[in-house]
């Protein structure tokens, strides 16, 4: 990292390519200028799907067998028929439906907030000159650096204190924000958001809030989709902590498939079926937040 | 466009603004469902007057299974039972002490397995409640309470199971490879001594079935060399004594004796390879503890059936079991105590054996126990129930410490794995284990 | 107008103050005692002692070099075929959103199921790539064992898992491009690859900048896949034992809170120390320019 990249705030770290960069045109952000994609980009796009699918693809296959199955030699590469017994055995096993609920509720709040309010704090240290803003965004980055794995032990003692075991806002409340977040918007804006848009927009005598509005967001859509739709896995599939601070009853979905494979022999199938189940609902997730990572969003909102 | 982006925007702020009404809605509407504060969570989805008890668990106990709870619901209809699983042992024990030590979130029973009896007794004894005056211990065997008692007497739990350990082996490979095949022989011929199991060994590799080895790793054989020996890691007052114990240097020289050989097939246990190897016959012996062998039946498929078999283990062993304890926090002691002392009585664990094959650490249920049909035709007839028997009662006192299980974890996955996986000699596997060893404890 | 930058980032340091500093403070207090975990209220102060204590143990020393060398094996490929994968994405694809969605699906795997079927995949009697190796003449490698073996594999893994991840963060700044920058570097004759190397790249700056951060203390912090590859020592040898693996090792497996939070706080000063040698090699570059 760079010393200029980090002292903030800054107009345009960005090297000036060549070419004429000052017509007064509105930007077209990202439409019109996508290429189509030839034949070999779809060729090795698909040799890495494939790569990133088989896991997921085989916990499919091993769900649709039984347990006695899975340890043979060679591993079954196509599906049995017991996918729906298995789903349903690890359904009942350990109350997904709770679970799913909970953790909806639970990934959904910290999605939201984690997106607003690194988008905020973003935009204040990419764009905004005030005292200490370059401390507090080395203060930001610095904590990420001390790993998260300890600080369960301080941070159930204190939830305990405050009459919080195994309920939900436990797990809510420590990751409503993250550093990551922050950072990743800031680094995002910095490049993204034309200072002349904010200034066009204060002389047009809008407000804090209405810039943020009118111009932060519409910049910052594709950025928020992303970091939401990896927040939200992260907030689904976190485990350590949901384990430490929730139980069963009031389970999240990776707390009670955790709960899945007990008895000296663990059914393996059905283990696989609950980590299935468990996936399904990101997949949905994927495809809500997917959509709005496109570019041409933002015509219509900077000319205002 | 605009009129839609607008609208979309709009849409977007009202599900920011409802889910985050709804979260935190929902976080107080939790609270006032469980309004005392140091409940330890004990009354989820109780109501109706019933007493609500929660069994916090990792998972191996099969009550459920055998349906105990439900049986117990059906004598106590004032009684509801829910068991919190946690079946990662690696996570289980840490987030049980945190709890304990917290002073919140316990659930009413807390189970506590082998590896980590010491450490509780010797650090949370006073965060359980002492189980030793509320029943009669004569029922339980007298080293299964005593590793759950502390020094001035207090048990903080009661045994469950235990694992008394055979030999279970496959009588097809021991005919091709021209050795004895019969249990009472084959138990004769190795009696007493761990180094006269691995003798057969060489035996075995002399015209070993193409593609087969004799056991499936020498740490196993450590570990089973080591149930049966009366000096561990650590002494009776807790000092750790792991570098003179004449039971830990005479189980390393077997594994030794193993690794150093061509006996094994180099696997660790209940990885997917070891579990392929279970199901293609590619080791003929492992160390199977009473619990292990649903396990094998499971994986070895219809392929295994009556070519397995079980002979006495060359001495008494015991790997795993556990206990369960109440702990003082938990919010119905008086019922807890109750459903502790039944789950864990000559009867019960009777039931638990029957499904799946726990063995009873209470000897007055030795002379009812009665596995699976199927378990026992598949293991080739083998009175399965008397062979264990007869290890749970000859079984040594035996003394934990602390930190038995991480200086097991060193002395296993870095000792041993260095000499029978990358070609270290004997010394040198010694010598990083001890290293390995100095660091866990801090020396 | 005045108040509002301290009005957006106030949310964000309440809640992370509260619920993300104070815990991470802790575990600083932590270090600076000996405590183990199952007795969290007997801390005997020992000062920097827990810290003198890594300095001289050879497991640290080795997990920071071994931290070394599979961050930068998983780090560079991993980003540079981030990349590329955004740079594909980001042209006009049919079904676009679901190859997004596809790349991302590592990240969202479980742990269980992935550590299945690298076990397979990495086992080394039948496994899957000692049976492709053995075509072209290679014997079969015990790659958990293994000195370098072992952290392919690791690094593979993480590979696997982030790649996509990095991917869409990339594919996120690339849509904020102007598309007048494409255009006129095009009408100047410039090809595709052109203007990746003279437009995209420049102008994902600050995010490559981002993503090589977050991956190097990601890097520091990695314990999941070498742990689910290989348990907590991280091989017999140690071979693949990275520093958060160290960590956990101590202070989940082992129970000795005081020397793990020391172990946590020692990558947090590594870290300073990586941005301070690079602040100051970047200062003397500048100067001599």
């Amino acid at each position: 990292m760079t010393t200029s990249d980090l002292t903030l705030p800054q107009v345009d770290p960005a090297p000036k390519p060549k070419g004429d960069r000052g017509s007064r045109r509105p930007r077209m952000i990202g439409a019109g200028r996508q290429l189509h994609a030839g034949p070999i980009t779809y060729v090795v796009l698909a040799v890495f799907s494939l790569i990133s699918l088989a896991p997921l693809l085989w916990t499919a296959i091993a769900a649709s067998r039984d347990n006695t199955r899975l340890a043979q030699t060679p591993p079954p590469l196509w599906f049995g028929a017991n996918l729906f017994k298995n789903m349903q055995a690890a359904w009942d096993e350990v109350g997904l439906g709770t679970a799913m609920l909970n953790s909806t509720l639970v990934a959904g709040t910290i999605t939201i907030s984690t997106v607003l309010f690194s988008t905020l704090a973003g935009f204040a240290f990419a764009k905004l000159r005030f005292k200490f803003s370059s401390a507090l965004l080395l203060l930001t980055i610095g904590t990420m650096m001390i790993p998260p794995q300890l600080a369960v032990v301080p941070l159930y003692l204190w939830m305990a204190d405050l009459g919080w075991s195994n309920q939900l806002q436990t797990v809510i409340l420590p990751t409503l924000v993250t550093a990551f977040g922050t950072f990743f918007m800031r680094q995002y804006l910095v490049q993204a958001l034309p200072t002349e848009l904010i200034e066009a927009a204060r002389m047009d005598g809008a407000n804090s809030l209405r810039v943020v509005w009118h111009v932060v967001f519409p910049a910052a859509r594709p950025a928020m989709a992303v970091l939401g739709l990896l927040t939200f896995v992260f907030a689904w599939n976190d485990f350590l902590w949901p384990i430490i601070a929730l139980n069963q009853q009031n389970p999240t979905v990776q707390v009670a498939l955790n709960g899945l494979g007990t008895g000296y022999v663990p059914d393996q199938a059905v283990i696989m079926a609950g980590a299935l189940l468990g996936t399904l609902p990101l997949l949905i997730a994927f495809l809500l937040f997917g959509k709005q990572i496109v570019g041409g969003i933002m015509n219509g909102a900077i000319k205002g | 466009m605009r009129t839609s982006t607008r609208g979309s925007r709009r849409m977007m702020t009202l599900a920011v603004v409802a889910t985050l009404t709804t979260g935190l809605l929902a976080g107080c509407a939790d609270d006032s469902g469980d309004s005392t504060p140091n409940n330890g969570g004990g009354n989820g989805g109780g109501g109706g007057g019933k007493t609500a008890l929660t069994i916090g668990t990792f998972g191996v106990f099969g009550y459920k299974q055998a349906g105990l709870y439900d049986e117990y619901m059906k004598l106590h209809p004032d009684v509801s039972i829910t068991e919190n699983v946690t079946t990662k042992t690696d996570v289980y024990w840490p987030k049980t002490i945190t709890r304990l030590q917290a002073g919140s979130g316990v659930d009413d029973i807390q189970a506590i397995e082998i590896g980590n009896v010491a450490e509780a007794v010797q650090t949370q004894a006073d965060k359980f409640v002492d189980l030793g005056k509320e029943v009669d211990k004569s029922q339980w065997l007298d080293w299964k309470n005593a590793q759950a008692t502390t020094k001035d007497g207090k048990q903080i739990g009661l045994g469950t199971d235990i694992g008394p350990m055979a030999i279970c082996y496959r009588k097809d490979l021991f005919k091709e490879a021209g050795l004895e095949t019969d249990r009472t022989k084959l138990a004769a011929e190795w009696k007493g001594d761990w180094s006269k199991f691995v003798d057969v060994g060489k035996n075995y590799m002399k015209k070993a079935p193409s593609g087969t080895k004799f056991v499936d790793s020498a740490s196993s054989v450590y570990n089973a060399a080591l149930g049966g020996a009366s000096e561990r890691y650590y002494d009776k007052d807790g000092n750790p004594i792991w570098d003179k114990s004449k039971g830990v240097k005479a189980a390393w020289n077997s594994a030794m004796e193993v690794a150093t050989s061509d006996m094994s097939a180099k696997l660790k246990q209940f990885e997917k390879p070891w579990d392929q190897a279970l199901a293609n016959a590619k080791f003929a012996t492992v160390a199977c503890p009473a619990w292990m062998i649903g396990y094998i039946q499971e994986k070895s498929g219809e392929a295994g059936k009556g070519n397995w078999d079980v002979a006495a283990a060359p001495t008494a062993a015991n790997w795993g079991g556990a206990f369960i304890g109440v702990p003082t926090a938990g919010k119905h002691q008086k019922e807890a105590i109750a459903l502790a002392k039944w789950l864990t009585a000559p009867e019960q664990q009777a039931k638990v054996f029957a499904k799946q094959a726990s063995f009873p650490s209470a000897p007055a249920a030795y002379a009812t126990l009665k596995p699976q049909a199927a378990t026992v035709e598949y293991f080739s007839n083998a009175p399965i129930a008397e062979i264990y028997a007869a290890s749970a009662k000859t079984i040594p006192v035996q003394y934990f410490g602390v930190k038995d299980q991480p200086i097991g974890t060193a002395i296993a996955d870095v000792g041993i794995l260095q000499v029978e996986q990358k070609g270290k000699t004997p010394e040198q596997g010694w010598d990083a284990a001890k290293n390995e060893i100095k660091d866990v404890l801090g020396q | 107008m005045k108040a509002s930058p301290y009005a957006f980032i106030t949310p964000f340091f309440l809640v992370f103050g509260a619920f993300g500093l104070v815990p991470l403070l802790y575990t600083g207090w932590y270090s600076l005692h000996s405590v183990q975990l199952s007795s969290l209220d007997k801390q005997t102060w020992v000062g920097l002692e827990n810290y003198k204590n890594l300095w001289s143990s050879d497991f640290f020393w080795n997990a920071l070099k071994n931290t070394f060398t599979i961050g930068l094996i998983s780090t560079v490929p991993q980003l540079l075929l981030a990349l590329g994968i955004a740079h594909l994405l980001n042209y006009k694809l049919r079904g676009s959103t679901l190859w997004r969605v596809v790349m991302l699906t590592p990240y969202a795997t479980s742990v269980a199921a992935a550590t299945l079927v690298f076990t397979l995949l990495y086992s080394w009697d039948g496994g899957m790539i000692n049976w492709l190796l053995h075509f072209v003449g290679v014997d079969p490698i015990n790659w958990r064992e293994s000195d370098w073996g072992g952290q392919f594999a690791v690094s593979s893994i993480v590979i696997w898992r982030w790649t996509g991840y990095n991917a869409l963060i990339y594919l996120a700044a690339m849509q904020a491009i102007p598309a007048d920058l494409y255009e006129s570097t095009a009408l100047d004759g410039a090809n595709r690859w052109q203007q990746f190397r003279h437009v995209t790249i420049p102008m994902l700056r600050p995010t490559i900048l981002f993503t090589v951060v977050v991956s190097t203390i990601g890097a520091t912090q990695l314990f999941g896949e070498p742990l689910l590859f290989g348990g907590s020592k991280g091989g017999s040898e140690h071979q693949y034992q990275t520093l958060g693996l160290y960590m956990y090792d101590q202070g989940w497996i082992i129970g000795n809170l005081g020397k793990a939070s020391a172990i946590a706080w020692s990558m947090f000063l590594i870290l300073l120390i990586v941005a301070a040698v690079n602040m100051l090699v970047n200062r003397r570059l500048r100067k001599s320019q």
